[in-house]
């Protein structure tokens, strides 16, 4: 955690931003180290951690320090309020933020620039999004170990899900069986709802239905989980028991378009050329999803997720880039009939 | 739109999407989630397009033509595409990322709260529908993992089979973490309070039951774009006297909050009354509130109780259509408590059940 904070003092120093005002919870997890409770879909910005350059200090909306590392100190928790002028308020309160110049937020709303700009008459409010995404990127050894824990309980989850696979059973039994097992390594928290379809004509599905699984259907799997908030994804589509023939010709497609891909990934490699590809998405993992432009060139250190889906047909692995390579952290087998 | 004199409407919030468009998106982490949200752009005109990843979520009744691909909102090109399709006029947000502010080059933008607010406070009988869809399934789930609850089972495996169950019933999404949390018997013996009352809701850690553990459930699926919230409070190896009797003064407070709830009558009413019946102290968490609403939001307008005051409840008047999801507690410090959700709507002459109603500890 220590480390993490240093690295966002050090970019804040670097971008001259004097506070920075978290609302997204990877960001506020990653400064704070701090568990709070899971919300899935989007939120709307609020003020929900605070760090200030001149003192180090993070602040951090709790009304508890159950789930804060002794780090944070109780006079450094904000209450939980319904008015925003108090989550401002006490943001501007912090030692140190007075008189800030140039202030960091990962997000707004019409009233909530209102409040901040308020609050810090002097400053700018300039992207602080983008500071958390630099800062992000590159993982040291103890964020990748975190990774293959999770990495080790989706496997596990998604393993009790491709052995449910038979005739009859249904997309949502699949999912159903697929979230008991990632509790039962008790990481209670998906990254994404888990998406167990039955691929359709070549059709790409993200919602599980009543769909009967019959004997020779492809399903595509997506399966996440996240632990301590490190997220361990992937992908995989499995036949239910002989594929049938027409499958085939799909994944054989799916497999050159996969070797491609992979053998291009390595440090150098430009994100926007590994995309190019028909079907190929590229992104970070870390703290959940994280974003990647297409100039940016990978780096040892980083952390991707490289998605291939091709007429339905789909597979994902996360790859820790290394030195010269990347070395895949999901190890799962692969699906092919 | 046209009370508040607005031109176009632009939304970046999946909840808001969800409302105005009825687009389903996969529930996701917050940070997956903002990189694939949907955006919605409504025109005066009564005109709704779509700008999604999901095409598979768009309501049917959208025109395909309204339907388009996603817009990068975190990425400067995604953001000047979107700021392209804003209409002319005046325009409301109901937030922005750094970068489409950026695109938008100073143009003044209104805050889209308002209209939402005062859109979705009160709703239809389809979409009371499908809250007490969202709860009934919800509800289901929870017998069964209710039936597995004993000594030397993990939290977590709660978790497990309540999502398993709600996948099989039917629901769309899971939207929270599920709240297994074994409450202290004091403020004192559990973690730090900065509000001074009890701790909760805390993520659900794989801490193994004993027997007399007290756990407060706190519960959310969606359901076809509507929140269901199932509260309620277990024994390990069963309830006792002190138990029921806590339960006995929590209906009470519910009830008596309920005779409040009538078209006409303020959030502020609803409040008095259930403190009176719990003999003058406010039967809640003091960081949480009596009693939300819940639409497309698991926690929305109307509010009673919260820290905006009394002066901002007795603003609040209730109306046919509007929902309120009750949640006290009672506390007895050292003894623990019994917290639990009743959800109900106000109707034309009074209120109408969308949860089940507790007749006894659960």
């Amino acid at each position: 955690m220590t480390g993490h904070l240093d690295r966002v003092l050090a970019e804040m120093a670097r971008a001259d931003v004097d506070v920075m005002v978290l609302g997204r919870e990877a960001n506020a997890r990653y400064v704070s180290g701090a568990n709070r409770l899971f919300l899935a879909g989007t939120r709307a910005f609020a003020p929900g951690c605070a760090v200030v350059r001149a003192t180090g200090a993070v602040h951090l909306l709790s009304v508890t320090d159950e789930g804060v590392p002794a780090e944070i100190p109780p006079e450094r928790l904000y209450p939980l309020s319904w008015n925003p002028v108090n989550l401002v308020g006490a943001v501007a309160a912090a030692p140190g933020a007075n008189g800030a110049r140039r202030v960091g937020v990962d997000g707004l709303t019409p009233l909530f620039e209102q409040l901040l700009t308020a609050a810090f008459p002097e400053s700018d409010l300039v992207d602080g999004e983008m500071l958390m995404r630099r800062v992000r990127r590159v993982k040291s050894p103890e964020d990748v170990a975190a990774l293959r824990v999770a990495v080790g309980v989706v496997e596990d989850a998604l393993g009790a899900a491709v052995e449910a696979l038979r005739p009859g059973v249904t997309e949502r039994e699949l999912l159903g069986v697929f979230e008991e097992a990632r509790c039962a390594g008790d990481a209670p928290v998906p990254a994404f709802q888990g998406v167990f379809c039955v691929v359709d004509g070549g059709r790409s599905r993200r919602f599980v239905g009543d769909r009967v699984v019959e004997s020779g259907d492809l399903v595509a799997m997506r399966a996440g989980a996240l632990v301590d908030g490190w997220e361990g994804s992937l992908a995989r589509t499995y036949a239910c028991g002989e594929g049938a023939a027409e499958h085939r010709a799909r994944v054989r497609d799916w497999q050159t378009a996969w070797s491609t891909v992979t053998g291009a990934l390595g440090p150098g490699a430009r994100v926007g050329d590994l995309r190019a590809a028909e079907g190929v998405t590229v992104h970070g993992v870390g703290l959940g999803y994280e974003g990647l432009a297409d100039d940016e060139v990978l780096e040892p250190g980083m952390v991707v997720e490289v998605e291939v889906e091709r007429a339905g047909v789909v597979g994902a692995d996360m790859f820790v880039l290394e030195t010269g390579t990347a070395e895949p952290l999901t190890r799962f087998p692969g699906g092919a009939p | 739109m046209a009370t508040h004199g607005l031109d176009g409407l632009v939304l970046l919030g999946q909840a808001n999407v969800a409302y105005a468009t009825g687009a389903r998106v996969p529930a996701a982490e917050p940070g997956r989630a903002a990189r694939q949200r949907p955006v919605a752009v409504l025109t005066r005109e009564g005109e709704a397009h779509l700008f999604t990843a999901f095409p598979e979520g768009a309501p049917p009744e959208l025109p395909a033509a309204h339907v388009h691909g996603a817009l990068a909102t975190e990425d400067e090109a995604g953001a000047r595409a979107l700021v392209e399709v804003v209409p002319a006029g005046r325009v409301a947000f109901d937030e922005y990322t750094m970068p489409v502010r950026a695109a938008l080059a100073g143009r003044e933008v209104a805050d889209a709260s308002p209209v939402l607010g005062e859109a979705k406070i009160v709703k239809t009988a389809d979409e009371l529908e499908c809250i007490r869809r969202a709860q009934a399934v919800n509800e289901a789930a929870i017998v069964d993992v209710a039936a597995m609850v004993r000594a030397g089972l993990r939290a977590t495996e709660l978790s497990g089979r309540l999502l398993r169950r709600v996948f099989e019933l039917g629901a769309s999404a899971n939207t929270v973490d599920p709240i297994f949390q074994v409450m202290p018997p004091s403020v004192a013996a559990g973690p730090y309070s900065a509000s001074g009352g009890v701790v909760f809701p805390t993520p659900t850690r794989p801490r193994t039951l004993a027997a007399g553990d007290v756990i407060w459930v706190d519960t959310g699926i969606n359901f076809e774009g509507y929140a269901s919230d199932f509260g309620c409070t277990w024994v390990v190896g069963g309830v006792d006297a002190h138990h029921r009797e806590q339960f006995e003064r929590w209906r009470t407070v519910v009830d008596a909050a309920l005779g409040a709830v009538r078209p006409g009558a303020t959030a502020a009413d609803v409040g008095r009354a259930a403190t009176a019946a719990a003999g003058g102290r406010r039967p809640w968490l003091p960081h949480l509130y009596l009693a939300h609403g819940i639409g497309t939001d698991s926690a929305e307008m109307p509010y009673i109780g919260t820290d905006l005051g009394d002066a901002f409840d007795d603003g609040i008047v209730l109306a046919p259509g509007m929902v309120l999801v009750f949640e006290p507690v009672i506390w007895d410090d050292g003894r623990a408590g019994y917290r639990a959700e009743e959800i109900v709507a106000v109707t034309e002459t009074g209120w109408t059940m969308l949860s089940a109603r507790a007749e006894a500890p659960r």
